[in-house]
């Protein structure tokens, strides 16, 4: 290459990346800058704090909410009023003290968690023995197969939705809450379960075929050549599809919020926030911690993986 | 068949052909365990995918009473959906989102690859700073650009409104429909060219260097480069790309309602149909299959036109 440093070009070029980066970050920092604002500097358009505001992270997180003060104008009217019973006065400060009522952010968070781990756990169990069968094995009806795995992409949610809410709910499966979990959890595990086939058959086709035939001289069945060298062979492959299906799972909105419109304590984190927002304990900075609480696991799964995952991408994204 | 599949050249990664002696049980006992294998994961496409596909097409014809009785219709559905104008303008604004957020995407996705291409320092850091939004949740982010256009504090009014002087009053870009979707194909650009630009450059990096040294040699300027060695390169990337991002945000859904439920876009005005006020089921139904058939029909003219197989 001909040396040609052309500084006005150099600096172009760094203008040029910063304003990518600038682009792709703006919405992330805005939204950290935002949950750790008080409300009187929400119109200040700076992005930095003029005072650090952790109210909102405390109290998703239920820290110290039991200390947390009873506003004096609620006390007086309680002094005020003696004609309340007990049992209203108790209503009243409850209202108040546990803010577990307004937005439990800890149980939603733990539903996403149980739900997406668990349909990930599920597809990727039954995508490793089905990936290898039609990577591995010949038998009629293989490519089939894995063309209608392929075909399987361009059913939207939409498309599903209608006919699987009527199915499970003539089978009674929606009508009770567990039912009703089961029920999420397998529409999870089938989303996922097409993209984690795919993936993996790409996958195992790179393992090489002279190490099974090693082990099958030694007389291992087929079973055991799975266990024993395709599974650890691909760990890191069988691992990214995980989490890229922990992702589908810990994402989605729509099924959830039809299948769970009904069921309060079983709301996932989508659903969750979204009825926060549109609800009257709307407030910036709560919304913002807990959008930053929503995101932060799985941006940090993924950059602790990022490698491995682009490649994973790169190969099983995309079809050439 | 059997035959003609042993002869046929393998893969490098195919398992090499059997050898032919005593190759009948045991392709049969391979026959057997690949079926048990991937039996359990068809059974569940088929039940829980292919299956309410079908039925989908089957509820479609048929109206639904609270009373629990389902009455055939015929395709009183169909003209019922076709007929109705909030039908077509959500054609119109599918039609609008998709083209506008497929461009922007993959122009976007192209630019930035090219650019990450160069060497630069940092790079690996930049890399991954500009995959964020397409890992993080959608519902933790949607948060965040609705207070961006936000009327009263948000940061697009301060600039267009305060400092430069643009609009003559605070406004709310996500309140009406028609300034709305453009925020909505602005927000679906920035969620997805990551992944777009993530495919374009692992394509860049493929390319033979000596095609440029040898151009260079030749006195090729910058964007003859571009034109005669990247672009075809790259051709066959950008045009699947292109038809992948078509049929997932034909289909979107997310990304678009929990933005803005302004913006009704064929999935969300089927969505608001079938579980919102009357809870129209049977047109839902129907307009999940007129869904489908538009996009089928797409891709049959893409794949013939453009990919030309």
């Amino acid at each position: 290459m001909v040396k040609k440093k052309n500084p006005l070009k150099s600096f172009g070029f760094f203008l040029l990346i910063l304003s990518i980066v600038a682009f792709s970050i703006f919405p992330f920092v805005q939204m950290l800058s935002l949950s750790l604002k008080y409300q009187w500097d929400w119109g200040n358009p700076s992005l930095i704090p003029r005072k650090i505001n952790l109210e909102a992270y405390k109290e998703l997180l239920n820290i110290g909410q039991d200390l947390k003060n009873v506003p004096e104008s609620v006390l007086t009217l309680l002094d005020e009023t003696p004609e309340l019973t007990s049992l209203q006065r108790a209503a009243i400060l409850s209202k108040y003290q546990s803010t577990g009522e307004v937005f439990p952010f800890l149980r939603y968070f733990g539903n996403s968690l149980l739900l997406s781990l668990s349909a990930a756990l599920l597809s990727v169990c039954l995508a490793i023995f089905g990936a290898y069968s039609f990577s591995r094995l010949r038998y009629r009806g293989r490519s089939v197969i894995q063309r209608g795995v392929l075909f399987v992409y361009m059913f939207g949610g939409i498309l599903l939705l209608i006919p699987l809410y009527r199915l499970f709910a003539s089978m009674g499966l929606l009508s009770t809450p567990t039912g009703t979990f089961v029920g999420l959890l397998v529409v999870y595990m089938v989303q996922t379960l097409p993209v984690s086939l795919y993936m993996l058959g790409n996958y195992f086709r790179t393992v090489p075929f002279s190490l099974e035939e090693a082990a099958m001289l030694e007389g291992a069945s087929r079973m055991g050549i799975i266990m024993k060298i395709i599974i650890p062979l691909s760990a890191s492959a069988i691992a990214t599809v995980y989490i890229y299906s922990f992702m589908i799972a810990w994402n989605e909105y729509l099924f959830a919020s039809v299948f769970l419109k009904n069921y309060k304590m079983l709301y996932t984190l989508p659903i969750g926030l979204k009825t926060l927002f549109v609800s009257k304990n709307a407030i910036w900075d709560r919304i913002m911690s807990a959008s930053m609480l929503t995101a932060v696991p799985v941006m940090a799964l993924f950059m602790s993986i990022q490698n491995k995952i682009t490649g994973g991408m790169a190969a099983g994204g995309v079809k050439e | 068949m059997r035959e003609l599949k042993i002869r046929k050249p393998t893969l490098p990664h195919d398992p090499p052909p059997i050898a032919l002696a005593g190759m009948n049980a045991r392709a049969l006992r391979e026959q057997r365990f690949g079926w048990a294998l991937v039996s359990p994961s068809v059974f569940i496409i088929l039940a829980l995918i292919l299956y309410p596909v079908v039925y989908n097409i089957y509820l479609s014809f048929f109206e639904f009473k609270l009373t629990g009785d389902n009455i055939f219709v015929g395709l009183r559905n169909y003209v019922g959906v076709i007929t109705d104008s909030e039908f077509h303008l959500a054609i119109r604004s599918t039609l609008v989102y998709v083209f506008f957020s497929t461009v922007g995407t993959t122009l976007l996705g192209l630019g930035v690859a090219l650019v990450m291409n160069k060497k630069f320092p940092l790079r690996g850091f930049v890399r991954s700073l500009i995959l964020l939004p397409y890992v993080a949740p959608v519902i933790s982010v949607v948060f965040s650009w609705q207070f961006i256009f936000d009327p009263v504090n948000g940061i697009f009014m301060d600039v267009f409104h305060n400092k430069l002087g643009l609009f003559a009053e605070r406004f709310s870009l996500i309140g009406s429909p028609d300034t709305a979707i453009w925020v909505a194909i602005l927000f679906g650009i920035w969620k997805n060219f990551p992944f777009t630009y993530l495919m374009i450059l692992s394509r860049l990096q493929a390319i033979d260097e000596t095609l440029y040294e040898a151009a260079e040699v030749d006195g090729a300027s910058g964007w003859q480069k571009f034109k005669s060695i990247t672009l075809p390169e790259v051709y066959f990337v950008v045009s699947a790309l292109i038809l992948l991002r078509v049929i997932w945000n034909f289909n979107k859904f997310e990304e678009v309602y929990l933005l803005t439920s302004n913006v009704k876009v064929l999935s969300v005005y089927t969505y608001l149909k079938a579980f919102t006020g009357t809870m129209d089921l049977g047109q839902g139904s129907t307009l999940a299959v007129l869904q489908f058939v538009i996009l089928i029909g797409f891709i049959l003219f893409y794949v013939k036109k453009v990919l030309k197989w």
